[in-house]
């Protein structure tokens, strides 16, 4: 603005200006080469004590030569692993949340941080970094990989996401990764129970290891020997509630037969909501409508707002007799979520019974999108 | 006989003594031809327990040459291997042979140093036969199947992919425990919840579409025909297409479990769902619109004509009447006979060696890929 007022003195505010930043320059560069130098050393130093297995010198020597180049990315991540190795987890934390604003997609710098909040109990970042690390490749990395599922499918089970938790424990057992701890995890998640295994009472630790051994076997393919397995569990514990929804859950998507009576056995052992529309879903998966209707209604009862009974609820009773409200039950499922795949079956079959040409192929065409 | 059967029997006879005194035997020929009363009285002494057959001879004669009722041979009635009682094969590193002798055949598998030979029991399929087989008390599905196109042996559809690397492998793929009812349900009668491969009758029984016909045999031995199976007069094209599908495998089935590919050409519901012409609501669509499952299966093109030409035939155009709400039966401009020939091509089944009619009904453009 001063330039376009007092045009006359721009030439002198240029050269100024000009000046002003070739000395600013000078000091820069003599500072630099100054600092560069200094740096150059401790990173050096920190290398050789971290060679020499000189984890406190190395921390210290890191952290000095971050101060003067938080730049440094190699640095950060030397000074968490030194930290995390030493279980200074705060430390940590600080030191991958430096690298990960230097680099946003660091997978093994954020499943490391997720590691180390894990250890200091914030749960909800943990859990929000091992998941991120995952889905950026961290699980990909062998030597990785059954750490980072293992912390990942006890958090998931923690926050209630069982299901998901599970999928970490097929891909574990995939590994043929085996210890006591990951046999309880495995039941914690099958039975449905927002812990974690070290919160597992004295007297029940042989159950959650049996159940966990069943379920693990099952994961890994040995279906036989699973069911070997778990019928021995019901016979010992024939009145603990979770175990036949457990099994039921790892039917499911292989036999809506032996998973529908899995489920029946639970529910005579526990009623609830959740059973009930998986029962009513593997009934309808067999084409038993009529059958479908109760557990349906059951688990709609229970939760109006839960997806599963919503679809159960509306499929059944559109191939009931009542289509109008069926397909007002699963629109309302669809709407919620459009990749819900039995909602968009039981309306295409809605749409070709009632003759609806049009609707039929767009409900089918999003059916077959969505099983591509 | 059962003491039970042999009892309504006699009281049977009890009562056609009394109607004959009281009315004079002229009124004999009012007794339904064919019922379980004039059975009885032309035999004077039934020694046979009620079949089906006993009231509906005609359905169930025809039905004895139905695929269905073929869909696994009986061990020591399978004509196809009987007039091949000597079929080898080499794929890969293993040979194959399979040999019949008084009408009982064996699977041979050999890697030049050990040899591997189970007995045939469970023979699936009437033409093309895959056989299960069974080992220490496991259950497998053999490697290689037989194709009568060629008379040969050759990789079962769908295990191409297996290279096995034992002669366990190499004789066949081990079935999941699910897998195994499956697929004898829909092979043979009398599975139940729990398979028991003693208890079994190969092929499939009137119960097994009927459900309640046992029920209701027995109730009308005893003149009781208020238990009547449950009717499927009343299924619309859609539900039959989800009854057959049950063993034929539905739209639902597929997308469910994310099947693509010419090898599921076979699941002709799922294919025929995918039509423009179908429709749930109209049973000249329906599955029954054109296979009668009580006979055996026509393969004239010719035979379809009519069918095709119940919605596309000119007269049914011209009156309106082609096709329902929102959708125009067009007559086809090339022909006006062997309409599937053209408008369901054969499709050849990966491996080779077997071709199904894909039942996803088109207008088929030259060299187009398999469409899902």
């Amino acid at each position: 603005m001063a330039i376009s007022v007092f045009p006359n003195s721009a030439p002198r505010i240029i050269l100024s200006l000009t000046l002003f930043g070739a000395i600013l320059f000078a000091c820069a560069y003599s500072l630099a080469q100054e600092t560069s130098a200094q740096f150059n050393d401790l990173a050096s130093r920190a290398a050789a004590a971290r060679d020499q297995q000189n984890v406190p010198l190395a921390i210290q020597l890191y952290t000095q030569a971050e101060q003067l180049n938080p730049g440094w990315q190699e640095g950060w991540w030397y000074l968490g692993i030194l930290q995390y190795g030493s279980n200074q987890y705060d430390g940590a934390i600080d030191a991958f949340t430096h690298l990960l604003q230097l680099v946003p997609t660091a997978a093994p710098a954020m499943a490391l941080r997720g590691l180390c909040e894990f250890e200091t109990g914030a749960y909800a970042e943990s859990l929000r970094d091992l998941e991120q690390a995952v889905s950026h490749g961290a699980a990909n990395e062998p030597r990785n990989e059954q750490i980072t599922r293992y912390h990942l499918a006890l958090l998931l089970t923690h926050a209630g996401r069982f299901p998901d938790a599970l999928a970490q424990y097929r891909a574990l057992a995939a590994l043929h990764a085996d210890a006591p701890d990951l046999m309880q995890g495995i039941a914690l998640a099958g039975m449905r129970m927002a812990s974690f295994p070290k919160d597992i009472a004295a007297e029940d630790r042989n159950l959650y290891e049996a159940a966990g051994r069943a379920g693990y076997v099952f994961l890994s393919g040995d279906n036989e020997q699973a069911d070997a397995l778990f019928g021995k569990l019901f016979a010992s514990y024939p009145k603990t509630a979770g175990l036949h929804f457990y099994y039921g859950y790892l039917l499911y998507p292989h036999d809506p037969k032996m998973s529908g009576d899995q489920f029946r056995d639970e529910l005579e052992i526990r009623p609830d909501g959740e059973t009930d529309a998986l029962l009513a879903l593997t009934l309808i998966y067999e084409g038993h409508f009529a059958e479908a209707l109760r557990p349906a209604q059951a688990a709609y009862a229970a939760n109006p707002d839960l997806e599963m009974a919503q679809v159960a609820m509306g499929r059944a009773l559109a191939e009931t007799g009542d289509m109008k409200r069926g397909a007002e039950l699963l629109h309302q499922a669809a709407d919620h979520n459009p990749n819900d795949l039995e909602a968009h079956l039981g309306l295409a079959s809605i749409y070709s019974r009632s003759g609806d040409r049009e609707e039929e192929a767009r409900e089918r065409k999003i059916c077959r999108d969505l099983a591509r | 006989m059962s003491a039970k059967f042999a009892a309504i029997s006699r009281g049977s006879r009890r009562a056609l003594a009394t109607v004959g005194i009281a009315i004079g035997f002229s009124a004999l020929p009012w007794i339904p031809p064919g019922s379980p009363l004039a059975l009885a009285k032309q035999h004077e002494q039934p020694q046979t327990a009620p079949t089906c057959a006993t009231c509906h001879a005609g359905v169930a004669n025809s039905f004895k040459s139905a695929p269905m009722r073929h869909a696994m041979e009986p061990d020591g009635a399978n004509p196809l291997l009987m007039a091949h009682p000597d079929i080898t094969a080499q794929l890969g590193a293993y040979t194959y042979g399979v040999q019949t002798r008084d009408g009982h055949s064996t699977y041979t598998v050999s890697d030049g140093r050990d040899t591997l030979t189970l007995p045939i029991h469970w023979i699936f399929g009437q033409h093309t036969q895959t056989w299960v087989l069974e080992k220490d008390g496991h259950y497998y599905e053999s490697l290689v199947s037989f194709f009568p196109r060629e008379n040969t042996l050759a990789t079962t559809p769908g295990d191409q992919g297996i290279t096995p690397h034992t002669l366990e492998q190499a004789m066949g793929r081990k079935l999941l425990i699910w897998e195994t009812r499956v697929c004898f349900d829909c092979h043979a009668s009398g599975v139940g919840d729990k398979l028991d491969t003693a208890k079994i009758t190969p092929g499939l029984e009137c119960e097994h579409c009927h459900n309640g016909a046992q029920e209701h045999m027995v109730d009308a031995a005893n003149d009781n025909f208020k238990t009547l199976p449950k009717s499927l007069k009343h299924l619309d094209a859609e539900q039959i297409s989800n009854f057959c599908g049950q063993c034929h495998r539905t739209f639902d089935n597929v997308m469910r479990n994310r099947w693509h590919g010419p090898a599921f050409v076979r699941f002709q519901p799922y294919r025929i769902e995918l039509s423009k012409c179908f429709v749930g609501n109209d049973p000249r669509i329906s599955c029954l619109a054109c296979h009668n499952p009580h006979q055996q299966l026509n393969h004239s093109a010719a035979y379809y004509d009519s069918k095709c030409l119940a919605c596309h035939g000119e007269a049914k155009v011209a009156s309106g009447t082609a096709a329902g709400p929102g959708s125009v039966a067009k007559i086809c401009p090339v022909a006006k006979a062997n309409c599937t020939s053209c408008h369901m091509p054969k499709i050849e089944l990966p491996g080779g060696h077997a071709q199904f009619t894909d039942h996803f009904i088109r207008v088929v453009k030259p060299g187009e890929a398999y469409p899902e």
